[in-house]
C-alpha cells in the first residue's frame, strides 16, 4: 500500500466526479491542441502555397523614376530603352550560392506586335502584347496558367460559325501547316510536355476571342506568321490578353536580340532566408532592381497571427474554466471526504501525506486528461480542421505536442489541486471525526 | 511498582459553542499503567470523547499535559505528533470508519502506507493481523461486503497493525448486537492480555466486565462518587 494506491482507488470509486474533472481538463487541452494543430497545418499549407504561388522576386532594369505596371506590380519603365537586362543576367542568377532556394527563373521579353494585317495602320490590324518566355519556367512562376481543354475548344468552334469573316484569321489554307493535335492533347494533360517551336504561339483566352482565332489557326504578327498552338484557359490574369511565345522567337520578332525585359523568380524561403537570397542576387546583378513580393506572404502571415491570437485566447479561457472545474470538483470531493481524511490523520498520516494524496489524484486525472485531450484535439483538428480552415490541410501527429499537452494538463491539474490539497491538509482531525 | 503508560495532568479543555464558552474538561488527572485496560463511562457531553481525542494527540488541551510512554504529546510539532500517533497509538473509531473504496486488507495496511516497507511485507503483516482477529478468508472484501462485527474486526486489526503499545477505542460496540459486541470485547480482552494497554469509551456497562478498570466522567471531571461507580460496575456484571 502506497499513497498512490489510495489516490487511484478513490478515483475509481468516484468515477462520475472524476469524469467531470477529466472532462474539464480534456476539453481545455483538446481545444488547445486542435487550435494549435489547425493553425500549424494552415501555416505549413500557406507557406507551401506561397512557395507555389509563383514569382515572389522580380528583377527589373535599374530605370530611375520611370515606371509602369505589370500584373499589378509597379515596375521601372522597361519598355523604354533605358538599361536592358540580357541573357547574361539570367546566367548570373545560376551562379549564386543560394540557387537551390530558387525553384524557377523566368526571364521574359515584353513588346507590342501588330496582329492581323501587315501594317499597324491597317483597318484589320490590332496591337497586341507579346511576351517571350521560357515556357516551362513561366508555368512554374504562374501555376494558374492552363491550356484550354478540347471541349472548350469545340464549344467555341460551334459558337463562332462564321469564322471565315473574322478579320484577323489568316487566309492561308490550314492544310499547309498541319496542326499536331496529338501533341496538344499531351500538353493539355501534362504541361511539362509543352514545347513550342519558334513558329508557334499561345494566345490568351480574351485575346483569342477578340482576334477570332483558335487552336491550329494561323496568325500574322508584325508580318511574321505563327501557328496558334493552344489557347490559354481563362484565368482572370494579364495573360488572358497576351500572346506567349518562345523567348528567342520574341527577341527575333521584336528585333531585340538577347534582351530581357524582366526576370521573375519563384523562391522557396523555407530553404533559405529571404534577406540572404536578395543580397546574393543584388551582389550578382549590381545594376538591376531586385524586388521582393512579400506583401502576399505578410498578409497571410498576419491573418494566421490573428487566428493564433484568437485561438490562444479561446484556449486559455477554456483551460481556465477547466482549471476552475477541476479545483471546485476536487474541493467538493475533499469536503465529502472530511471523515476519511480525519481517519488518515488519526492513524498517523502527516499533513503532507494527505496533501500528496489529493495532488496525486489531480496528477493521475491530469495525465489522463492530457493524453485523451491530445487525441480528441487531434481528431477534431483532423476532421474539422479542413472545414474550419476552409483549405485542404494535413494535421501532423507530433510527439512534442503530445508531451506538451500532457505537461500542460499536469500543470493545470496540479495548480487546480493545490487549494483542495491545502484544504485537506488543514482539516482538524478531531473536528473531522467529531470528537469535540 | 507498575510502569505508567499514560499520564494525564490537570487537563482542561474549553471551546466555543454558539458564542458560549463550554468547559469540556475541568482538570482531569489520570495515570494508566502499562497493560491496563480502562473503560471510560459517562453520559453524553460528560467529556469522554474529548478526553480520548486529547489523549490521541488530535486535540490540544487548553491546559495540562499528556504523556504517553514518557513522551509529552503536545510538546511535539503537528507533523511529529502524526508520527507519534502512528507509532504509539491505535484508534478504533465509532462506526468503524473504514475507507469504503479499500478492501479489508488495504484498510488494515493503511497505517503502514507511510513507512518504508515493501508492498509484499505490508501485505504479509496486514494479512497476519487479519488472521489474528479471525478474518482470514475475507481479506479482499470491501467494507460494504462485511457484517458489522467483521467491519469492527477490520477496524481493530487496523488499530494494532503497527503494534502500538496503546489502543484507544471510542464506542467500539455501539452499533453491534449484544452477541457480536461480546465477541469484540473478548477480542479486546485477548489483545490486552497480550500486553496492549487499552482505553475504551463506552456507554455499555456490560463492557466493563472485560476491562481491568472503569472510570466515570461527569461534567468534564472524573467522578469520585464510589456509590455511582459501584452501581455501574454491578450493572455490568449482572
Amino acid at each position: 500500500m502506497q499513497l498512490y494506491h489510495i489516490a487511484l482507488n478513490n478515483i475509481l470509486r468516484r468515477k462520475v466526479k472524476m469524469l467531470f474533472v477529466l472532462l474539464g481538463l480534456l476539453i481545455g487541452i483538446a481545444t488547445m491542441v486542435s487550435v494549435y494543430g489547425v493553425v500549424e497545418a494552415m501555416r505549413t499549407e500557406m507557406t507551401r502555397q506561397v512557395a507555389q504561388f509563383g514569382a515572389n522576386v522580380i528583377i527589373t532594369p535599374d530605370a530611375g523614376e520611370l515606371t509602369f505596371s505589370y500584373g499589378g506590380i509597379t515596375l521601372p519603365a522597361v519598355l523604354f530603352d533605358v538599361e536592358q537586362l540580357t541573357g547574361e543576367d539570367v546566367a548570373a542568377i545560376e551562379n549564386i550560392s543560394l540557387r537551390e532556394a530558387i525553384r524557377a527563373v523566368a526571364p521574359k521579353l515584353l513588346g507590342l506586335a501588330v496582329a492581323g494585317g501587315g501594317h499597324l495602320g491597317d483597318a484589320n490590324a490590332q496591337n497586341v502584347v507579346v511576351v517571350g518566355v521560357n515556357l516551362q519556367q513561366e508555368f512554374m512562376v504562374k501555376p494558374w496558367l492552363r491550356l484550354r481543354s478540347a471541349e472548350e475548344m469545340q464549344s467555341d468552334e460551334q459558337n463562332t460559325p462564321e469564322r471565315s469573316n473574322v478579320p484577323a484569321a489568316d487566309t492561308v489554307p490550314e492544310e499547309e501547316k498541319e496542326m499536331d493535335f496529338a501533341m496538344l492533347d499531351l500538353a493539355r494533360e501534362d504541361l511539362t510536355r509543352l514545347v513550342l517551336s519558334d513558329e508557334q504561339i499561345l494566345v490568351g483566352s480574351t485575346l483569342a476571342a477578340t482576334l477570332g482565332v483558335m487552336e491550329g489557326d494561323l496568325l500574322t504578327l508584325s508580318g511574321q506568321e505563327f501557328q496558334v498552338f493552344a489557347v490559354l484557359k481563362d484565368s482572370g490574369s494579364a495573360e488572358d490578353e497576351q500572346i506567349l511565345l518562345n523567348l528567342s522567337a520574341a527577341q527575333a520578332l521584336l528585333g531585340r536580340p538577347e534582351q530581357v525585359t524582366l526576370i521573375e523568380l519563384a523562391a522557396d524561403f523555407t530553404l533559405g532566408s529571404e534577406e540572404v537570397l536578395l543580397s546574393q542576387l543584388r551582389e550578382a546583378l549590381p545594376n538591376v532592381e531586385v524586388t521582393s513580393l512579400r506583401q502576399e506572404a505578410l498578409r497571410r502571415d498576419e491573418m494566421i497571427t490573428r487566428l493564433v491570437r484568437f485561438g490562444t485566447s479561446v484556449s486559455v479561457l477554456i483551460l481556465f474554466v477547466g482549471m476552475l472545474v477541476v479545483g471546485l470538483t476536487m474541493s467538493g470531493a475533499v469536503r465529502e471526504r472530511t471523515r476519511e481524511i480525519g481517519v488518515f490523520r488519526a492513524i498517523g498520516f502527516r499533513k503532507s501525506d494527505v496533501a500528496k494524496i489529493i495532488l496525486l489524484e489531480g496528477l493521475i486525472v491530469s495525465v489522463l486528461g492530457g493524453m485523451l485531450g491530445y487525441f480528441v484535439g487531434m481528431a477534431v483538428a483532423y476532421y474539422a480542421g479542413p472545414l474550419l480552415a476552409n483549405m485542404s490541410i494535413q494535421v501532423p501527429w507530433r510527439l512534442e505536442i503530445f508531451g506538451l499537452a500532457v505537461l500542460l494538463a499536469i500543470l493545470i491539474g496540479l495548480l487546480a489541486s493545490i487549494v483542495p490539497a491545502r484544504q485537506a491538509a488543514k482539516l482538524d482531525p478531531a473536528e473531522a471525526l467529531r470528537f469535540i | 511498582m507498575a510502569e505508567i503508560m499514560i499520564a494525564m495532568k490537570q487537563l482542561t479543555k474549553a471551546y466555543k459553542s454558539m458564542g458560549d464558552e463550554v468547559q469540556a474538561l475541568r482538570g482531569v488527572s489520570l495515570d494508566i499503567e502499562k497493560g491496563e485496560s480502562v473503560a471510560v463511562m459517562g453520559q453524553s457531553g460528560s467529556g469522554k470523547s474529548t478526553l480520548l481525542s486529547i489523549l490521541g494527540g488530535l486535540n490540544p488541551p487548553t491546559s495540562g499535559s499528556v504523556e504517553v510512554d514518557g513522551i509529552d504529546v503536545y510538546a511535539l510539532s503537528q507533523e511529529m505528533r502524526a508520527d507519534f500517533r502512528r507509532e504509539y497509538l491505535g484508534f478504533v473509531f465509532q462506526q468503524f470508519q473504514l475507507i469504503p473504496y479499500l478492501t479489508a486488507l488495504e484498510n488494515v495496511m493503511l497505517p503502514l502506507t507511510t513507512i518504508r516497507k515493501s508492498n509484499k511485507e505490508k501485505r504479509e503483516i496486514a494479512g497476519s493481523v487479519l488472521c489474528r482477529v479471525g478474518l482470514a478468508g475475507k481479506m479482499n472484501r470491501l467494507p460494504n461486503q462485511l457484517s458489522g462485527g467483521e467491519q469492527e474486526r477490520v477496524a481493530i486489526a487496523r488499530a494494532i497493525v503497527n503494534e502500538p503499545p496503546v489502543v484507544l477505542a471510542d464506542e467500539p460496540t455501539g452499533s453491534l448486537d449484544t452477541k457480536t459486541g461480546d465477541e469484540i470485547m473478548a477480542l479486546f480482552q485477548r489483545l490486552n492480555q497480550d500486553g496492549l494497554t487499552v482505553l475504551m469509551v463506552t456507554h455499555n456497562p456490560d463492557n466493563t466486565r472485560y476491562m481491568s478498570r472503569t472510570i466515570i466522567m461527569k461534567d468534564g471531571q472524573l467522578c469520585t462518587d464510589k456509590a455511582e461507580l459501584l452501581q455501574l460496575v454491578s450493572a455490568g456484571k449482572r
